[in-house]
Order: structure tokens, then sequence, then C-alpha cells
């Protein structure tokens, strides 16, 4: 049930920033690749009609050979929904922040690098926010290796300030 | 306490006369520590909300004295370990630990404190709280029954009041 001014909103949006639309879910997904992340999620918020204006989530996802960043947009004041994936290169993987958009994007950036290891340049305080400062790894991704259980009963020493 | 608790405890009693002479006033202390275990507020997760609802009105752990759970762990000597210890806290757990005064106990609450739980795979979380602060009582369930944590202090109440009793009585096979 996507509206046709949205649709047709997501389309110009997809012509200027070289991304692909599909519906999944009943949601448009706009994919980007991620030097056009930021250009994506300014015209979304500035939608004529139907802007979406709230960033509902922000997650990173590993797919294998390359990691995505998706923006899950919605709007306080209309029903308008759009979700816009960036991909990132695994190797080394950056893309610029958003918090400058919204500032509640900190927290979630936090997350996607503690998980996934995506760094937001321009972000103003880039560390991990659920594992320790010193943890080594990103244990979202799918190469990585849990340890065992004889590992994780040690008790680690806490730095002040953590 | 069922039947066969009893009559294994009246066994170990008269195995105990032979061996291990309680005095009076070990006797007495123990009288009093064990009707009032205070313990110290260290819920972690949802087991938390279980020990919250077993001070409640309607499971009253005020009616064994053991209603004052206290903040500060330097007047507690109960830490009930309530709820999924992880890496992260491991460290602090162990420090509110040893702030306690002797004598001190712990019951592990709960399945992530007893082995981990569902968690017990996870990258974030130690599996089982016993390899960070020694563990009296394992209390199963996830969570556990009101009624069950209060069979656990019930438990802890026996081990403390009859430690050689506690220690000759085989548990399971």
């Amino acid at each position: 049930m996507v509206s046709d001014v949205l649709r047709a909103r997501v389309g110009e949006l997809a012509a200027r920033v070289y991304g692909e639309v599909e519906e999944c879910l009943g949601v448009l997904e706009l994919t980007v690749n991620y030097p056009d992340a930021i250009a994506a999620l300014t015209g979304a918020k500035n939608f004529a009609e139907v802007p979406c204006d709230f960033l509902h989530d922000l997650c990173g996802m590993d797919l294998g050979d390359h990691l995505e960043v998706v923006y899950q947009l919605s709007s306080l004041r209309g029903p308008q929904r759009l979700r816009i994936v960036a991909r990132v290169e695994r190797d080394n993987p950056m893309i610029d922040s958003a918090t400058h958009i919204w500032k509640g994007a900190d927290f979630l950036e936090r997350e996607a690098f503690d998980m996934f290891g995506i760094k937001f340049s321009g972000h103003p305080n880039l560390k991990r926010i659920y594992m320790w400062d010193d943890f080594e790894g990103y244990p979202m991704r799918k190469d990585y290796v849990i340890e065992s259980h004889e590992q994780r009963a040690v008790m680690r020493v806490r730095k002040e300030g953590e | 306490m069922d039947v066969k608790k009893e009559k294994e405890l009246r066994d170990a009693e008269a195995m105990e006369q032979k061996n291990i002479l309680i005095t009076s006033v070990d006797k007495f202390l123990n009288w009093g520590r064990v009707h009032s275990f205070w313990p110290v507020s260290f819920g972690l997760a949802c087991c938390a909300i279980e020990m919250a609802s077993t001070g409640d009105p309607r499971y009253d752990i005020s009616r064994f004295g053991y209603e004052y759970f206290q903040a500060s762990p330097r007047n507690a000597d109960l830490m009930i370990v309530a709820g999924t210890l992880t890496r992260k806290m491991a460290p602090i757990a162990r420090r509110i630990y040893d702030q306690m005064a002797e004598p001190k106990w712990v019951i592990a609450m709960g399945n992530c404190a007893c082995a981990g739980g569902p968690f017990a795979d996870s990258y974030a979380v130690v599996p089982g709280a016993d390899s960070i602060v020694p563990v009296d009582v394992y209390v199963p369930g996830c969570p556990p029954r009101p009624e069950s944590l209060l069979f656990g202090m019930l438990q802890l109440k026996q081990k403390v009041q009859n430690p050689a009793k506690a220690r000759l009585i085989k548990h399971g096979k």
C-alpha cells in the first residue's frame, strides 16, 4: 500500500543518486552505494508532500562479500515509510555519518560500529557501545568465531572509566 | 521439606554427632544469621522482576525475615545473582561480592546465573555466575517462580544451620 506520491518521489530520488528501487515487505527499498548515502537521506528527509523525516532505525548487515547499512525511515506526520540500503565495502568499511541530519543516529551508528566494524566518518564519538572498549573483533559479522566456554568464563580486568 | 530429605537429614545428623560438634554459641549465631538473610539488590535481568515479586505481598519474602534488600553490599550478607551475567558486568559483580563482609553467601537465581541459560554460547555472556563468585545454592528456572526462589533460600537456611549435614547429604547421584 505504498502511495503513488511516495513512489514517484522515490523514483526521482533514485535517478539522482544512482540507486535501485524495489518493494520489499510492503516498504519501498532504495539501494545505493555508500558515497551517495547522505544525499539519499537528505533527499528523503526533504520530500515534497511525503517527507520521511524520522529515522526509525539504523543497522548493519553482513552479506558475505560486502556489508550494508540499512536506514529505516518513517514519519511522524504521515504514513510514509522508506528503507535506504547503503552498500559498504567489506575490506575498509567506511561511510559518512548521519548525525548531522538526525541526532538520534549517534547511538545507532555506534552499535553498527561495535557489531560490524563499519566506520562512520564525522561521528562525534565513535566508540563501542555494547562490548567493552578493548574488545577485539566484530561479533555480528558472519566470520566471527565465538570464544570457547573456558575463555568466556574468565573475568577480565576492568579499565577505569568504562 | 519432603520425607526423603528429612530421612537423609536424620541420618546425616546421626553421623554428624559422631564427627563434629557445633558449639552452642555457633548455634545461636547461625540462628540469627539464618533468619535474616539480607540480600544486596543485584537484579541484573528478568529474574530481578521475579525477585521483586517474591517481595510482594502474595509470595511475601518478609515472613522469613529476608525482605530487607540492601542497596549497599557492605550491609548485606546474601547476594542473589538474579539474571544474565554479561562479560562486561563480571568484574563489577566480583567487586560487589568482595565488598560484602563475611559471613556471606550467594544464590544463583535463574538459568542464566546457573549455567548461562539460553545465552550460554553468546559472545557476551559468562556461562554461569559460579566462575566469578562462589555459589551456594542454584535455583534453576527461566525465571524461577517466586516459590522456587523461596525454596532456594530455605535450602540455604538448611545449609547454614547444618553445615556438616549439608556436606554429608548426597545431592542427586
